[in-house]
């Protein structure tokens, strides 16, 4: 019994930032990496299951990212996921969730997992594709924005809740092997001590390369291409207060500067 | 002194009358009673040895001689204490001088004696033994007495073994064990004092027509008022010779009793207590216990876990409640009492690791079951060191607390909100959530540049800390220390966005992983600057980089804040501050005054300013925690509890007239600025930095340049 989790190492901005010379992106001076918010979620899931379970279940977590990323990697082990795989090329820096799902569906093929639980989406670009993808590469069930599972593991299907819009929720069966994406609130995740996140050092970590996997760079070429990023300029507000004829003139002054008259 | 006598008469008789079966008797009884001491001690012994060896009696003479004093000066005692301390001492030598004898009766009866026919026990030795005895007796029932006046009538909140964080259906609840254990032992010690000078006065009355005796009787000056008193009331010497017998043996099966359970009750204390005090760390309160965090595991968990000196201190426990009452977490109605969480333990122990053999599988000590110490006890600590400070036998409940809190944080059993906080101080070295970049962001209020110490040489480091850098309140306190440096032409400089915290707080809510990758990653970047000293306002970080990271390799001379002001003031570095016409109280931190002795520099401080300084209550070594300590200022206190600091605003309300409480540390001024609110006083009196008050003395200008405005207010959309 086998749960893969892939996961994602994300960016978060300081509040103060500089884009990158080619405007495409920000600066990386200013950002800050972390393991993505939603994953915390889905790397719980996975262990809650193996721990009722006892110990017949393997939990894998797979990231898709340079050296830079073994650190999220890490804090995935830590809290307890028995082994990681780490994939990485230099196509790789552009790659969209169609592209990472593809590398994932590889990953499948190989490791023959149960389940597959990803975060519900990225923190930082937000996209929510990669689960949706990779169900779609494999020809699996898959099931978004999962907030309950009631999942045993072996069993053929698995019981889950999702939100929906308007403050619905819905339950639903869903047969196995599936993927699942793990919304926030699910589970509490489990703190890693950074001691536990240094001896996740000794746990074993499968580096591979897209040739690994029987891709090449065509394979994860982008759908698409960032063309400009920018923070849009600030809007301004302010709050007239006193008299009516007070609010007047002051609104008359705001007139008139803006007219640059 | 001896006219008529040969000096070989005066001496007292011991078994004189004695048919051979009682002469047997009573020394199969003796014996016996010796056997049974000597396997309780034994069998402690061997609990002792169950917790891990920790070779904390070694180097063995130097730590007994500091132990030996204590005992006969009886310090530690005496504090916060002062009748009961006395009595102690009374009782203490009382018991001792009394023991003494008694051995040196065995010593001359049965040792050297028999062995070298050398009888020294009589002639001039024993009238003055005979007195020393009888005063000794005094000594000790006068302090028993009192004891039982204290125990019985003045009955001080500190001796009430009710534990408030439990119900009474819980059967840890009133511990009436114990309760009935102290009047045992006071009856029991009681009536062997008394039995003993009943025997001497029917002995003397015995014996009234053996001049030899009857001469010399004022030399047990109670035991001959006794007789006295018994002749007046008309008894013989044959009746007395009766009554003799039956006193003598009830008082020597009562004493024989007594030594026998020495090793199994509440007398035990005269050894433990002993070898807890000779064990003590006298850094147990600075510096938090070193951890391997390549090892296995981390922290106490199992009572294995223990080192073989704490199982030691927590049977030296005495109940005296100095530390329960010291406690805030206890005073707030948090679940902790440090005596409550030492005496668990003890019974933990005493259950589990007293057996022939050891229990089958691990002894869990944290969990919610009888005598197991349950995490929120744990988490209620602000290892403010009040307990360990004040306990009269060395117990170190502080270093026992951070131990289990580093099982709980590697278990992920702890309160989530404090998650993102240590994610945070992973990710970015500071425990408010703010980019790095952020940290030396306050520096822009300055109308000067404070000298980056990264790339040039300074005289004084300044270790800002986290609060001090990121708090808004404590914000001005660091622009107005800096203002300060400043004027008092000092060469000092930051480490900019590269400081990260000193790790005080992260040591002591048990992330020892993370404390000691911080302290290394700092001390790397301090060895790479150039600087002659240290300074920080933070109390906490001041107590780690002084006492924590040597043992990392970082070895620097600091300074507090307060001591570096009250230098230069000295010095004359800055310029006489004027007077200042205000009431102050001044709030020692935890992490200054009592952990670290630092408790005079920001009084004199304060006295160059000529305020009227109102002591607290609670000052200096016996400071009140304002509950920010130990990561508790990352916990929200339940709103239903009294927080630390409103107890401490409501003390210092109590001063009539107060202006200002003074605080020193960037975490008391935000904990009881809340404090002063949440208790109504915020009209009352204002809470101020001593830094701040010291910058209105010097007339400084307070207020930070106004923030640039502008590029906030840039480009409107036309």
């Amino acid at each position: 019994m086998k749960i893969l989790v892939p996961v994602k190492q994300i960016a978060s901005l300081d509040d103060q930032f500089e884009m990158r010379d080619d405007g495409r992106d920000v600066d990386e001076d200013y950002l800050e990496k972390d393991l993505n918010e939603f994953d915390h979620f889905s790397v719980e899931e996975a262990l809650l299951i193996k721990e009722a379970a006892g110990d017949e279940v393997e939990v894998v977590v797979a990231i898709v990212g340079d050296d830079d990323a073994d650190d999220a990697l890490r804090t995935a082990l830590a809290k307890g996921a028995d082994r990681g795989i780490r994939v990485w090329d230099d196509a790789l820096a552009n790659a969209d969730g169609t592209s990472i799902a593809r590398i994932l569906a590889k990953l499948v093929e190989r490791e023959k997992p149960d389940m597959v639980f990803t975060g519900a989406q990225s923190s930082d670009f937000g996209s929510a594709t990669t689960g949706m993808a990779l169900a779609g590469l494999l020809g699996w069930p898959h099931a978004a924005v999962v907030s309950n599972l009631e999942y045993k593991p072996g069993a053929s299907s698995a019981t889950l809740r999702r939100e929906l819009e308007g403050g619905l929720e819905e339950v639903m069966t869903i047969k196995c092997p599936a993927v699942l994406s793990i919304q926030l609130g699910i589970n509490q995740p489990r703190y890693a001590s950074l001691r536990g996140i240094k001896q996740a050092k000794q746990k074993p970590v499968d580096e591979l390369s897209l040739d690994d996997l029987g891709l090449d760079a065509s394979d994860v070429a982008p759908a698409f291409n960032v063309r400009k990023m920018y923070a849009p300029q600030r809007g301004k507000a302010e709050l007239i207060t006193g008299s009516a004829a007070e609010q007047a003139a002051r609104l008359a002054q705001i007139i008139k500067e803006i007219r640059g008259m | 002194m001896i006219p008529d006598h040969d000096p070989q008469d005066i001496t007292r008789v011991l078994f004189d009358n004695f048919p051979l079966w009682m002469l047997t008797t009573f020394y199969v009884v003796a014996i016996g009673a010796i056997g049974v001491f000597l396997y309780g001690v034994w069998a402690q012994i061997r609990k002792y040895r169950r917790g891990m060896r920790a070779g904390a009696w070694s180097p063995f003479w130097p730590r007994f001689r500091t132990m030996f004093a204590r005992v006969l000066d009886h310090k530690t005692i005496k504090r916060r204490a002062r009748g009961a301390g006395a009595a102690h001492m009374f009782i203490f030598y009382g018991f001792t001088v009394l023991f003494i004898g008694t051995s040196i009766i065995t010593l001359d009866h049965d040792i050297t004696g028999p062995i070298t026919g050398l009888h020294f026990w009589h002639g001039a030795f024993y009238l003055f033994f005979s007195l020393a005895m009888d005063l000794a007796g005094l000594s000790l029932l006068g302090g028993l007495l009192y004891m039982m006046y204290r125990r019985g009538w003045l009955k001080p909140p500190r001796l009430n073994y009710h534990r408030p964080d439990r119900s009474p259906e819980d059967p840890d609840y009133d511990r009436s064990d114990y309760r009935r254990e102290d009047w045992a032992f006071l009856w029991a010690l009681i009536l062997i004092g008394m039995t003993g000078y009943l025997v001497e006065s029917v002995r003397l009355v015995w014996l009234q027509n053996d001049p030899a005796v009857w001469n010399y009787r004022w030399w047990s000056p109670v035991g001959a008022s006794l007789a006295q008193l018994m002749k007046g009331f008309g008894m013989t010497p044959e009746g007395a010779a009766n009554f003799r017998m039956v006193l003598w043996w009830t008082h020597g099966i009562l004493a024989l009793t007594f030594i026998a359970l020495v090793p199994y009750t509440k007398v035990k204390h005269i050894f433990t207590a002993m070898g807890s005090l000779m064990a003590r760390d006298p850094e147990a309160k600075r510096r938090m216990p070193m951890a391997d965090v390549e090892a296995e595991k981390i922290g106490f968990s199992l009572l294995t876990d223990f080192s073989d000196k704490y199982l030691v201190n927590v049977d030296a426990c005495t109940k005296c409640g100095r530390c329960h009452e010291a406690c805030p977490a206890n005073a707030s109605g948090y679940p902790l009492s440090p005596r409550d969480l030492v005496l668990s333990l003890r019974e933990l122990a005493n259950d589990k690791l007293s057996h022939a053999s050891m229990p089958e599988g691990p002894i869990e000590v944290i969990g919610t079951e009888v005598n197991m110490i349950r995490p929120e006890t744990l988490w209620s600590c602000r290892t403010c060191a009040a307990c360990v400070e004040i306990c009269p036998v060395g117990i170190e409940h502080l270093p026992m607390i951070v131990q289990m809190r580093r099982a709980l944080i590697e278990d992920g059993n702890f309160d989530t909100i404090l998650q993102p906080t240590l994610k945070s101080l992973q990710k970015s070295g500071n425990s408010l959530g703010e980019n790095k970049r952020k940290r030396p962001r306050w520096t822009q209020k300055l109308d000067f540049e404070i000298t980056d110490a990264r790339t040039e040489p300074v005289d004084v480091l300044w270790y800002v800390g986290d609060y001090a850098s990121f708090d808004p309140r404590s914000q001005k306190v660091t622009i107005t220390f800096a203002r300060i440096l400043k004027a008092a032409g000092i060469n000092f400089g930051i480490l900019y966005e590269d400081e990260q915290t000193a790790g005080n707080d992260v040591r002591r809510i048990g992330e020892e992983g993370l404390f000691q990758s911080l302290a290394e990653a700092n001390i790397e970047l301090l060895n790479s600057c150039q600087f002659k000293t240290i300074v920080t306002t933070d109390p906490h970080t001041f107590n780690t980089i002084r006492n924590e990271y040597p043992e990392f390799g970082g070895n620097y001379e600091i300074e507090h804040a307060s001591s570096m002001l009250e230098r230069l003031i000295r010095e004359g570095k800055i310029p006489q501050p004027a007077n200042l016409d205000y009431r102050v109280t001044f709030h020692d931190p935890c992490h200054l005054g009592r952990i670290n002795d630092c408790t005079e520099a920001p009084r004199q401080v304060l006295q160059s300013m000529g305020v009227d300084l109102v002591e607290l209550g609670r000052s200096r070594d016996n400071s009140f925690c304002c509950g920010a300590g130990g990561g508790r200022i990352w916990l929200p206190d339940p709103p239903e509890l009294k927080k630390p600091a409103e107890l401490r605003a409501a003390e210092a309300a109590e001063i009539p007239g107060l202006d200002v409480l003074v605080v020193n540390c960037p975490k008391c001024l935000n904990m009881l600025e809340d404090g002063v609110k949440g208790t109504g006083n915020e009209g009352n009196f204002r809470v101020l930095e001593l830094t701040e008050l010291l910058a209105e003395a010097m007339g400084l200008d307070a207020k930070p340049k106004d923030e640039d405005e502008a590029s906030e207010t840039a480009a409107v959309p036309a």
